[in-house]
Parts: structure tokens; C-alpha cells; sequence
């Protein structure tokens, strides 16, 4: 039917605003759809594959002291593979600058490639003899080294020269951080070295090593082999024994891509929806006024699917090339968008695949939900009569609107009001439409300044709120409580107590986590605990207080006895009650009594490092102290916030401009498709003497009524999106609460506002050229 | 011998409106030979219109029988009565109802195209005198011009019946007489069965039967020996 087409092509020419109104939504939705889900298929495929290729291991095993001789006898047991003994110690990486504290983790490797976690080297050779040493490559980025380059090590007390042979990347270190305390990567200041097997084992005076890595045949057997391994190697002093998914980088990694595949399936499907109920209402409206049109086609012998399927066609185009462009141009932008994950994950053999097949199931399901809604939109092709589409259409009987009876407030509108107010409620869903995605916007905006703002309320909170100390000191392994005079000799303080971070495996009935536990003093100063109602908790004498994503992850609660293992050799699982549950934006915790800590799992009078606050340069001072592997600041944690808070910033501006085209494309649609049908209700009111801009000042007061419902209903929305995002979001990394306030209200409505204004300021465009005076004479179907 | 090709029984047509049973049509009996003009007169109200979409095939009657060619057509479901329509009866409205989006030449080709009709759509612009209006957009003509569309429309399927809803209601004078003109010149030419429904009872000089109708009856019909041509009549 090529001159049905040639009707529904000029069709589209002639609602080209509306047309693209639709498209543009369905483009923004299959845009969010493509890049985000490709961004997290390039991000999976390529982590896989790097896993594959260089062997990543599926259990981690950190231990006092493991004899090279564990390799070959693990490596006959059940379920696995291989297993490979290495060492790591934690070094002083010396430069220039004597204030400078940076830790580098020394992990020993093969002379030769490692049969597990292999290196994939970027630059240089991977040959190790004596002294020289393979450098990750984050690190050597952030801090400008070269092959060729040497490089200083401070190891048990003594500076030791490397040269760097090669840069290469690990896949232990993809999400480069130091610990799950730290957060953030901070690759200038944390970096890994490998180095030789028997050279480090030389210079660091260690006779046995102290991590192992394996490979299992059977993965869904873990549990089961990670027990078995645990008995095994208890007499070794097991620190800890983590899988794959619980090692820090790949956890990291598998929720980020997690979360993107969460985004990628829901957002898209609001703008869908809303693409499609518009697409809908533009259709069933487009019927009613080619009411005549449509009884013509029927009384020259069109059927009623040849006509449905006319109108269908708009729908497809619709859905077809929206599905196209949105899948195309988020295609295009996945390779940038991944690159931008880059800026943080390090993935060497990073493909960006073209994923086809996602194109195809983005233009079918673009044109399903196009169909499906279109066709919702001209059902009622089916019910017109020919012979009665030929008379003008018996007006609707013209009740009384709900306001008209309570005669008090109606009598105190104006003319102009009375007419909007009617307008109101003779085309309800039209209007529900327009406050639903004014609704939605606010919901969204409201959600996009959270989210902002939480992101920084965390930090801010955490660091300065929650945790109160200056400085933390880590230490080489446990020391003597006496330790801290010989730092107080050092420098000038206003508090300093011990503190023990050491893993614990906790169980509760089924669940079970490993996490950080910390020790602390019971009256410490460090830290502001409160629990879930905002009281102030204290560390008790005997007991312990979990995260509330600890106690959430272990099912447990205030007054639960839980089980205690800390692996250290010997050292028997023991029941703690749980004292309390509290708030802690960050990280996932326990935290207990030092002394209580020390009784029951460790040895009196021992910690493994230091809380300071002091108005000395303590990294300056502390600098040549011995056994002393990190030190932290509050400073260095808000750079590292800054850094990633420009990820942030982007995100926020693609959700501000993706939200606000929302609710500006539907109102601007909208009230064209009101300015298209009423045009001889407006020249009617052009003949009794309304101006241009009394007409339009009536569709903005019809328009604002309807935005002014929306951002009131958008608020509650905006609540929900918040806790929606809480539950979704909240991961071992981040725990995010918090409440909506007013200043994250006022702009999200401010931003509403503004994008509701810039549309109706484009319909009044359409109505100043409108020829009202045309519209009278004008009889054309 | 007599070529019938509409046979009208006792057609009757009734509405609910409410409580209320309206009468649209009684007993309406009469038959259409092929090739000749008819004109279908009556005030407003008197069921012409009514007539008109039942043998159109837009609407069914209540009772009695509508044969065409021989064969019954008040029986046929919906999916048949579309068939019918599309290959047998061509519609001329009041109000033209173009395809605005269509110009005047594709108006006429969108039902040659529906139907597969060979006609050649030049041709019957050219009939219809509007060769050097073709294409022109509904929008951009006058009325007169508008029902020549029409019409030109309604003959490119080359239908058995063409069927004209006051034709000439919305037109002045002279247009309503050069559109007169112009489907009597179809009628000679295409040899159609022309049918018009008028209120206008000068037009009924031109045609070969007039048949009259008052409150859903026939109340007389006339044979006429000699039309006259349009161009001689007045009102």
C-alpha cells in the first residue's frame, strides 16, 4: 500500500515534534540499555578472559608459616589442581620525600612466569634475577616509573635497591586497593612489586611463606574443599581462607559490574514505559481525529487490519528506529563508557566487543513494547462505524466537573480558571500522564542529588564523624601494648591508643562472613558508634558490636550469640554475644574490647597498630620507626574521595539531563497534541478577543497544575528511589542510608522547574504560528 | 430483458435509542437496472441517508433483503460486506473526506491500489477535469475541486455502483452543477450505476428514475422518459 504509506510518512512529518518526542525517550532508555549492559558484557567477557589467561586462583590462603614442601602434598588432595606457595610482605616504599608514607605489598614469584595469577606484562621482560622486580602497573603509572627505573624497598628496617625489569598487570589487583578498610584505590600510594622467590625470601629472612593460591577442578565444590584446606593447614596458623568471590579486587569488580546490569535493566524500562503509554495516548488521540478518515478507508474496503495495521506502522517506525539509534549510539558510547571504568579497574586485554545480538533485542524489544502500546492506542479503529464516522462526533454530555460542586471555591475562579480546571477533568488521563512524568522527574532529580550528597555524607561521616583519629598506624604483624610509649617519644599528641584490625571468620547458624574485627579501647576516642535509632552505643566490657551490614549479611541481632573464630593457630571458635548493631556507612565491621579481644582469641597485651591524633607531621616523625608498614591519614582518604568523585559528577549530569528530557519531552508532546485538538477551541476564543498569550498563559496554568501534583507526588517517588537504591546499592563497601532532606528536595525541584518551563516556553513557539482563523474555515479530514 | 443490478425487499431499519425504538426505514421495496441514474429524494430525516449505507454495505438492515446481482447481500458478514465495498461500490460524500495528507492524484490512486484496479488515473483526472490539479494537496482546492476528487476517487476502482451522498449539498450553484455534469458525464462514460441522495428536487430532472421517500417510506417512483442535462437545471 504505497499510498498508505506515503499517508503515514507525511503522517509523521506533520507530528514530527511528537514523533521525535517518543523516539528521543525510547533513543534515551535503549541508549542506558546498550551502553551500560555492553559496558558490563565487555567489563565480564574481558575479566574472564584475563582470569583464564592468566590462571586466577580460586582460593586464597594466608597463613603464619607455610614450608614449601605444602605445595606438593596440597596439590594430591581432593578437588585440587594446583597450589602455589609465595610470599608477601608489606615494605616501605622509599622516596624523596621523607614525609611520604606509601606502602608496597613484596609478593614473590617464580623466576620464570607463575603457574598461578600469572603477570601479564606490558612493558619489559619478565626475567628476575637478584635484585630486579616486576612493578604493577597502576603504580608505576601514578608514580612515573619506567623499566629501567630503581626503585627503593624499606624491609625489616633496611633499604634494599630494585630494578625494575618489567610493568605488569595482576588479576589480584584489577581494583587496586591496600585492604577492604581502605575503599578506594590510591595507586600512588599503594602499590605491588614482585620479586624473585629465593631473593626476597633472602633479604626478608623468612624461611617459610605465608600465602597460598590454588586452583580447584570443581568450583561448586569450595566450601567443601575450603574446610577440608582449613583443618589441613591449621597447624600452619591459617589466617584466613577466601575464594575467588571473596577475594577484595575480584568482589569489587563482580559488584560493580552487578550493580551496572541492575542499572541496565531497570531504567530503560521507565523509559520504555513511558515512551510506550505516550505512544499510546498519541495513537488513541490520532484515531479520534481521523474518526471521518478512518470510516472513508473502511467504506473504500479496507478491513479493520489493514487499517489497525496503518496506524501499527507509526508505532513500528517509532520503536524500529528508536531501537536502532538508542542501540547504535550506546554501542558507540559503551567503548568510552568502559573506558571510563578503566580509570579505576585495570584490565589489560580489554576488548570493546560489538554485541549484535544486543542491537536485535534492543529494536525487538523497542518494537514490542511499541506495538503493543500502539495498539492499545487504535483498538478503537475496530468499533468505528463507517456510515456514523461521516457525522460530526455527538459531543461528550457536559457534566459538572467535581470542583463545580463545592459552589464556594468555585465561584471564586475566574473565567480562564474555570476553563482549566474543566479541562482538567474532562481529559484525566492526559493530565495523570503529564503529573506522572513530572512525578517521575522529581523522583529521579531528587534521587540524582542523594545520591550526590549521600556519597559525600559518607565519606565526610565516616571519616570525620564516625572514626575520629588523625592518623592510623599499621604495624609488621602484633607487638608488644608497650610499643606505644616508644611512639610517644616520637612526637607530640593529644591521644594515641593501641588497636588490633584482624580478620575473624563469624558464623551464625547458616551464614557466615569473614570481615576485619576491631579492637579498640572501651573508652576509646577514635569512635562515635551509634545504632540504627541514632543512640550512642560503647564498646562493651565483653561482646561485640556488628556493622549493620555485618549484622544483616550474619541474619543476627542485638542479644545474639554468635560464633568467633580468628585463625590463629590453635585458637578454638568461641560464642560472643552480639551488644549491638550499629551505623557505619563504610566498610563492614565488628568491634570489640582490646582487652576482651585479647583474652579470648589472641594473647594478652599485644596490637598490630595505633589510633593518633596529633598536630605533628606524624608521617615525617614516625618515618624510620621499625616494624611500621602504613600510615594513614585523614587527608589522604578525602584526596582519594576527590578523585573519585569525578565519576561521580558525570553520573549525576547524565542522570540530570536523562531525567529532566523526561518529563520535558512528555509535556512538551503533550500539550502539542492539546494545541493540535483544540485548535478550534482557541480560535473560538481568538473571535471573542483572547490574545496569543492569554491561550497559552491557559494551557501553562492546565500544565502547572498538573506539574505542581507531580513534584508533590514525586517526592514520596523520590523516597522510595532512595531506599530503592539503598537495599540495590548497598554492598560490603558501602552501606548506604540516609533520610531526604530539603537540600536535596529544593534543587531536585528547582531542576524540575526549570526543564517544565524550557518545554512550555518551546510549545508557546507552536502556538504563536498557529492560523486560528484557518482552523475555522478548514473541513478537511 | 431487464439487467437488475440492486434489488431492494421490504427493507426496513430500526434504531434503539434509550427506551425509545426509531423507525429509519419500512418496507423500502424497489430495484436499480444497470447503468441508469437515479436520484433518491427526500427531506431531512426521511431515511434516505439510512438507504444509502445499507446498500453501501456500511450498515446492515433490520429486515427484509438487499440483492446485488442477484446474490444476497444483507446477509453477508462483516469481512464479505468489506469485500463488497472495496470491489463493487464506489462512495461520494457530502463533505468530500479527502485524505488530506494525500494530494488530489494520490487520493485517487490509494483506491486504485486497494482494489488493484487497471483504470488509468490520469485518465479519469483528466474526466473529471482536473489534469493540471493532480497535484494539489486537499488543502490547496475548492470545494468543487474537492468533490471532483471525490468522485475521480470513487470511479478508479471502476465500481458496479457509485453511490453519492448529497453531492452537491456543500457547493454553490455552479459547482453543484458541474459536479452533476461531471458524474452524469461518469455514468455515460463508465457506464456506472449512479445513485445520488439529494434533498434538492431539481436535481431529480436529470435523473432516469426518481424515488421518492418521506419518514423511512417510499412514497412514489418516477420513471423519467427524458432526463434532461444537467447544465438545464436550476435552483
Amino acid at each position: 500500500m504505497k499510498k498508505l504509506n506515503k499517508r503515514l510518512l507525511r503522517m509523521i512529518k506533520n507530528t514530527k515534534g511528537q514523533f521525535f518526542a517518543v523516539l528521543s525517550i525510547i533513543i534515551t532508555g535503549l541508549f542506558i540499555f546498550t551502553a551500560v549492559n555492553n559496558s558490563a558484557m565487555n567489563l565480564r567477557d574481558s575479566l574472564n578472559s584475563y582470569y583464564s589467561i592468566t590462571n586466577f586462583a580460586d582460593i586464597f590462603v594466608t597463613a603464619a608459616g607455610i614450608p614449601e614442601s605444602i605445595e606438593r602434598e596440597i596439590e594430591g588432595r581432593e578437588n585440587i589442581r594446583e597450589a602455589d606457595v609465595r610470599l608477601s610482605i608489606d615494605t616501605r616504599f622509599i622516596t624523596d620525600n621523607e614525609d611520604e608514607r606509601i606502602t608496597v605489598k613484596a609478593v614473590s614469584v617464580d623466576g620464570k612466569e607463575s603457574k598461578i595469577n600469572k603477570l601479564f606484562i606490558k612493558e619489559g621482560r619478565y626475567s628476575l634475577t637478584g635484585n630486579e622486580v616486576i612493578l604493577i602497573d597502576q603504580f608505576a603509572v601514578a608514580r612515573e616509573i619506567n623499566v629501567g627505573d630503581e626503585i627503593r624497598l624499606s624491609l625489616n628496617g633496611r633499604e634494599h635497591k630494585f630494578k625494575v625489569s618489567a610493568i605488569a598487570s595482576s588479576p589480584e589487583y584489577v581494583y587496586l586497593m591496600e585492604s577492604e578498610q581502605v575503599l578506594l584505590p590510591d595507586p600512588g600510594n599503594f602499590g605491588v612489586v614482585f620479586i624473585e622467590e629465593d631473593y626476597l625470601r633472602k633479604i626478608s629472612g623468612s624461611r617459610y611463606f605465608n600465602e597460598i593460591v590454588l586452583t580447584v577442578n570443581n568450583y561448586e565444590q569450595i566450601n567443601k574443599t575450603k574446610d577440608q584446606l582449613e583443618d589441613f593447614l591449621k597447624k600452619y596458623g591459617v589466617v584466613r581462607v577466601l575464594d575467588r568471590n571473596e577475594q577484595l579486587s575480584n568482589s569489587v569488580m563482580q559488584e560493580e559490574i552487578g550493580g551496572l546490569e541492575t542499572v541496565s535493566r531497570s531504567i530503560p524500562i521507565v523509559f520504555l514505559l513511558f515512551a510506550g503509554i505516550m505512544l499510546a495516548n498519541m495513537l488513541s488521540r490520532t484515531v479520534k481525529r481521523d474518526r471521518t478518515s478512518i470510516g472513508v478507508l473502511k467504506a473504500m474496503g479496507l478491513t479493520d487490519n489493514e487499517i489497525i495495521i496503518h496506524y501499527l506502522k507509526y508505532a513500528a517506525s517509532v520503536g524500529i528506529l528508536g531501537g536502532l539509534l538508542g542501540s547504535i549510539i550506546g554501542t558507540a558510547t559503551s567503548g568510552a563508557m568502559t573506558g571510563l571504568y578503566l580509570e579505576f579497574f585495570n584490565i589489560p586485554m580489554l576488548r570493546v566487543k560489538i554485541y549484535y545480538q544486543r542491537i536485535i533485542v534492543s529494536v525487538l524489544l523497542s518494537l514490542i513494547f511499541c506495538v503493543g502500546a500502539g495498539f492499545w492506542g487504535v483498538r478503537s479503529i475496530i468499533r468505528i462505524n463507517p456510515a456514523e464516522s461521516m457525522k460530526p462526533e455527538v459531543p461528550k454530555s457536559g457534566k459538572r466537573v467535581f470542583l463545580e460542586n463545592i459552589q464556594f471555591l468555585w465561584d471564586r475562579f475566574t473565567f480562564s480558571w474555570r476553563m482549566v480546571w474543566r479541562n482538567i477533568f474532562r481529559e484525566k488521563r492526559k493530565f495523570i500522564l503529564i503529573a506522572a512524568a513530572v512525578a517521575i522527574t522529581t523522583g529521579l532529580m531528587m534521587m540524582t542529588m542523594w545520591m550526590n550528597e549521600i556519597m559525600d555524607v559518607m565519606f565526610v561521616k565516616h571519616y570525620t564523624d564516625f572514626m575520629k583519629m588523625e592518623y592510623n598506624i599499621g604495624f609488621n604483624g602484633f607487638q608488644d601494648k608497650r610499643v606505644i610509649n616508644e611512639i610517644k617519644e616520637y612526637i607530640n599528641y593529644s591521644d594515641m591508643e593501641g588497636r588490633i584490625e584482624f580478620p575473624f571468620e563469624i558464623k551464625n547458624g547458616r551464614n557466615s562472613k569473614i570481615v576485619t574485627v576491631i579492637g579498640i579501647e572501651e573508652d576509646t576516642v577514635f569512635y562515635d558508634f551509634h545504632d540504627l535509632e541514632g543512640n550512642r552505643l560503647k564498646i562493651p566490657k565483653d561482646g561485640i558490636l556488628l556493622s549493620s551490614n555485618l549484622a544483616e549479611a550474619l541474619k543476627a541481632s542485638k542479644g545474639d550469640k554468635i560464633i568467633l573464630k580468628s585463625y590463629v593457630p590453635d585458637s578454638e571458635e568461641k560464642y560472643v554475644t552480639v551488644a549491638g548493631v550499629l551505623v557505619q556507612s563504610l566498610g563492614i565491621n565488628g568491634y570489640m574490647d582490646i582487652d576482651y579481644m585479647n583474652r579470648e582469641f589472641l594473647h594478652k597485651g599485644i596490637i598490630n597498630g595505633v589510633y593518633i591524633n596529633s598536630k605533628d607531621d606524624v608521617k615525617a616523625k614516625l618515618n624510620d620507626v621499625k616494624n611500621i608498614t602504613s600510615i594513614q591519614t585523614q587527608g589522604d582518604m578525602q584526596k582519594i574521595f576527590e578523585e573519585f568523585s569525578g565519576l561521580i559528577v558525570a553520573y549525576m549530569g547524565f542522570m540530570v539531563i536523562f531525567s529532566g528530557m523526561l518529563g520535558f519531552v512528555i509535556l512538551y508532546s503533550m500539550t502539542l497534541m492539546s494545541i493540535n485538538e483544540r485548535t478550534l477551541e482557541f480560535s473560538s476564543l481568538r473571535v471573542m478577543g483572547f490574545t496569543k498569550q492569554e491561550i497559552f498563559r491557559m494551557l501553562m496554568k492546565e500544565n502547572s497544575v498538573m506539574s505542581l501534583l507531580g513534584i508533590i507526588a514525586g517526592i514520596p517517588l523520590g523516597k522510595w528511589l532512595v531506599n530503592y537504591i539503598g537495599v540495590m546499592f548497598s554492598t560490603d563497601i558501602y552501606t548506604i542510608q540516609g533520610v531526604l532532606t530539603l537540600k536535596e528536595i529544593v534543587p531536585a525541584i528547582i531542576l524540575t522547574i526549570i526543564f517544565i518551563i524550557s518545554a512550555q516556553l518551546m510549545t508557546y513557539v507552536k502556538i504563536h504560528k498557529l492560523d486560528f482563523m484557518q482552523a475555522l474555515k478548514s473541513r478537511i479530514s | 430483458m431487464r439487467d437488475i443490478v440492486l434489488r431492494i425487499e421490504n427493507l426496513s431499519k430500526y434504531y434503539q435509542m434509550g427506551e425509545v425504538r426509531v423507525k429509519a426505514l419500512e418496507n423500502v421495496s424497489f430495484e436499480v437496472e444497470k447503468g441508469e441514474f437515479i436520484v433518491i429524494l427526500g427531506p431531512s430525516g426521511s431515511g434516505k441517508s439510512t438507504l444509502l449505507n445499507i446498500i453501501g454495505g456500511m450498515d446492515t438492515p433490520s429486515g427484509g433483503n438487499v440483492y446485488f446481482d442477484g446474490e444476497l447481500i444483507s446477509n453477508y458478514s462483516d469481512r464479505e460486506l468489506t469485500m463488497y465495498r472495496r470491489y463493487k461500490i464506489g462512495f461520494v460524500f457530502q463533505f468530500y473526506n479527502l485524505m488530506a495528507t494525500l494530494t488530489a492524484k494520490e487520493n485517487v490512486e490509494l483506491v486504485a491500489e486497494i482494489t488493484g484496479s487497471k483504470v488509468n488515473v490520469e485518465e479519469v483526472m483528466e474526466a473529471v477535469g482536473l489534469g493540471d490539479r493532480s497535484d494539489h494537496f486537499p488543502s490547496q482546492m475548492s470545494g468543487g475541486e474537492q468533490q471532483r476528487v471525490a468522485i475521480a476517487r470513487a470511479v478508479a476502482k471502476n465500481p458496479d455502483i457509485l453511490l453519492c451522498d448529497e453531492p452537491t449539498g456543500a457547493l454553490d450553484f455552479e459547482t453543484g452543477i458541474s459536479i452533476l455534469k461531471v458524474l452524469k458525464d461518469v455514468n455515460v462514460k463508465y457506464k456506472n450505476t449512479v445513485i445520488v441522495i439529494t434533498h434538492n428536487s431539481p436535481i431529480a430532472q436529470m435523473a432516469d428514475k426518481v424515488i421518492k421517500m418521506r419518514s423511512g417510506n417510499i412514497t412514489e417512483i418516477i420513471i423519467n422518459e427524458n432526463p434532461i442535462e444537467p447544465e438545464g437545471i436550476e435552483w
